[in-house]
């Protein structure tokens, strides 16, 4: 990790306690502008809830996360997501009542108020992003169909598309592959890369080892709260105890 | 004949834009409001102190009429903020009872029990509306305004930032929409068109009273909005035709005994919503269910 990539995102020492449980510990991570970091760990490690803290969902007892410097210490969850840090959730939270389109635009429409700026113009030049990124996404066809009537891995391409709407540097990404069958699992890791190599920032909770071989720039590793493990893909698989505790039974 | 047909068409309409304005916020904020007559009775009271204390121009009325009702929504606004469905509904329940009881006491603007007489019709540029036929252009004139207003909304970013934060409010936030922003400006414009339908009836009835502004009427609107369909453009309108003229159409039917007509009104409203409910949850247009929500 040379000292000419920027670091975009810096988390330190934070923790976060729910009850009797030290959900997390202490952590200390920076993420790296256009670098791939995996974060692994077994169920139950706080890799969901580090998620939550990053985006201002949840705050932290301790410690601060910042952004290109920043602290976004008290900002909204909202707020924070407008600068530039977008997430998916494990379980999707599509807004299934819309259109496949709908999904997309609305991500893309940043004023709150009751009209967007830019007239026209700006309208047709939104509706002609939203309608490459369902090409990408291979959801073209569906355009007009809700949300919750797509089939399962439709649902995990429309979670993509909206995140990549978003104009976001870092994407946040939540178990994004579990359950696709192999065709789509071999598209979806392809778009990912090819956005990497645009200069997304991306962190992605993972379980699947292929995954974490095959894309990983860096891997994290947390266990109980605390992070126990930070470097290269090589030298993190290739240690005996965190293989056994996490990958032991997926490795083999 | 005529005229019976003319004050019940007069009647839909300004229900219309009632339940129309009350399915703006339940079928595309998800917020189940009990106290949109409320914000009737504001339009309602402060047309009629404006029509008898300064001007009886409509415009002006009217205007009067949605900004006090818009600034009194924030207080709707705060709970719907706060918390979520039946808590919500909780919640707006007690401020319908707390604005009936307002409306029933503070007697040097509401007339007290006894409401405001007397009320002036209506004027335009200048000219008293006292014609009924001229008051029912004037009355479909305000309904199709608040139909193109909520259905530009609905249809427009607004309407999808609103229908994404009631599918799922986590998303939106992570997607960067202002919830509690959104939220706010919803039933803002809810309670300020809703207020058009209060100057109008006034004015119309040149009457008002508490009697008009009571939880019955928040949950007869309601009923209106869950048997046409919320979230609809169409649905809010037939629930509106149909539950004002189900009472008209029995009375005409000479075999039911006249002095019964009353109870055997509540006892098919009742049997329809139970049946509907059942077979069509998503109401008459809706037809689709919307559960499923996360």
């Amino acid at each position: 990790m040379s000292a000419a990539v920027p670091v975009l995102l810096d988390i330190r020492g934070v923790s976060r306690r729910f009850g009797g449980l030290l959900a997390i510990n202490e952590v200390t991570m920076a993420l790296e502008a256009g670098v791939i970091t995996t974060l692994v760990g077994p169920n139950g490690a706080g890799k969901t809830t580090l998620f939550n803290l990053i985006t201002g969902y949840l705050a932290p007892d301790a410690g601060e996360v910042l952004w290109k410097g920043r602290s976004l210490r008290g900002m909204p969850h909202w707020a924070i997501a407008r600068l530039g840090i977008a997430r998916t959730f494990q379980d999707l939270r599509l807004f299934t009542h819309m259109s496949v389109e709908d999904n997309v635009l609305t991500v893309m429409e940043r004023s709150s108020w009751l009209w967007q700026p830019g007239g026209r113009r700006a309208e047709r030049a939104k509706r002609a992003r939203a309608a490459a990124i369902l090409e990408m996404t291979g959801l073209s066809d569906k355009a007009r169909v809700r949300a919750i009537d797509l089939a399962y891995a439709e649902r995990k391409f429309l979670s993509l598309a909206r995140i990549m709407a978003t104009d976001a540097e870092l994407w946040l990404l939540d178990e994004p592959a579990s359950g696709l069958d192999l065709p789509s699992y071999e598209r979806f890791l392809e778009l990912l890369r090819s956005k990497a190599r645009e200069g997304i920032t991306v962190c992605i909770i993972e379980h699947n080892f292929d995954i974490v071989q095959r894309i990983s720039d860096r891997i994290v590793f947390l266990d109980q709260g605390r992070l126990i493990a930070d470097g290269e893909p090589k030298a993190v698989l290739a240690d005996p105890h965190l293989a056994n505790l996490y990958f032991g039974e997926h490795a083999a | 004949m005529i005229a019976y047909a003319m004050n019940l068409a007069t009647l839909i309409a300004i229900n219309a834009i009632l339940a129309i304005t009350l399915n703006f916020i339940m079928g595309y904020a998800g917020i189940f409001s009990l106290a949109h007559a409320l914000f009737f009775g504001v339009g309602a009271y402060t047309a009629a102190w404006i029509a008898m204390h300064v001007s009886a121009d409509f415009f002006l009325t009217v205007s009067g009429a949605a900004l006090l009702a818009s600034l009194l929504s924030l207080a709707l606004a705060l709970p719907a903020l706060r918390v979520r469905e039946v808590y919500f509904v909780a919640a707006s329940l007690g401020l319908q009872v707390l604005g009936s009881t307002v409306f029933a006491e503070w007697k040097s603007v509401t007339g007290g029990i006894g409401g405001v007489i007397g009320i002036p019709p209506a004027e335009l540029f200048g000219i008293p509306l006292s014609d009924p036929h001229a008051f029912l252009a004037l009355a479909l004139a305000c309904l199709t305004f608040v139909i193109a207003v909520t259905y530009g909304l609905v249809r427009s970013s607004f309407g999808r930032s609103l229908t994404a934060i009631r599918d799922s409010e986590s998303a939106a936030a992570a997607y960067g929409k202002n919830v509690a922003l959104i939220k706010t400006l919803a039933v803002v414009v809810s309670s300020a068109l809703c207020a058009v339908a209060g100057a109008l009836y006034a004015f119309y009835l040149s009457f008002i009273n508490v009697e008009s502004f009571v939880l019955d009427t928040s949950i007869l609107l309601m009923a209106m909005v869950i048997i046409g369909g919320t979230g609809t453009v169409l649905g809010p309108i037939i629930g509106t035709v149909l539950l004002l003229l189900l009472p008209a159409g029995l009375s005409y039917l000479s075999f039911l005994p006249h002095t019964e007509i009353g109870s055997i009104q509540q006892m098919i409203y009742g049997l329809a919503m139970v049946v509907l409910m059942i077979f069509r949850p998503g109401g008459l247009v809706g037809g689709r269910s919307l559960g499923e929500r996360k």
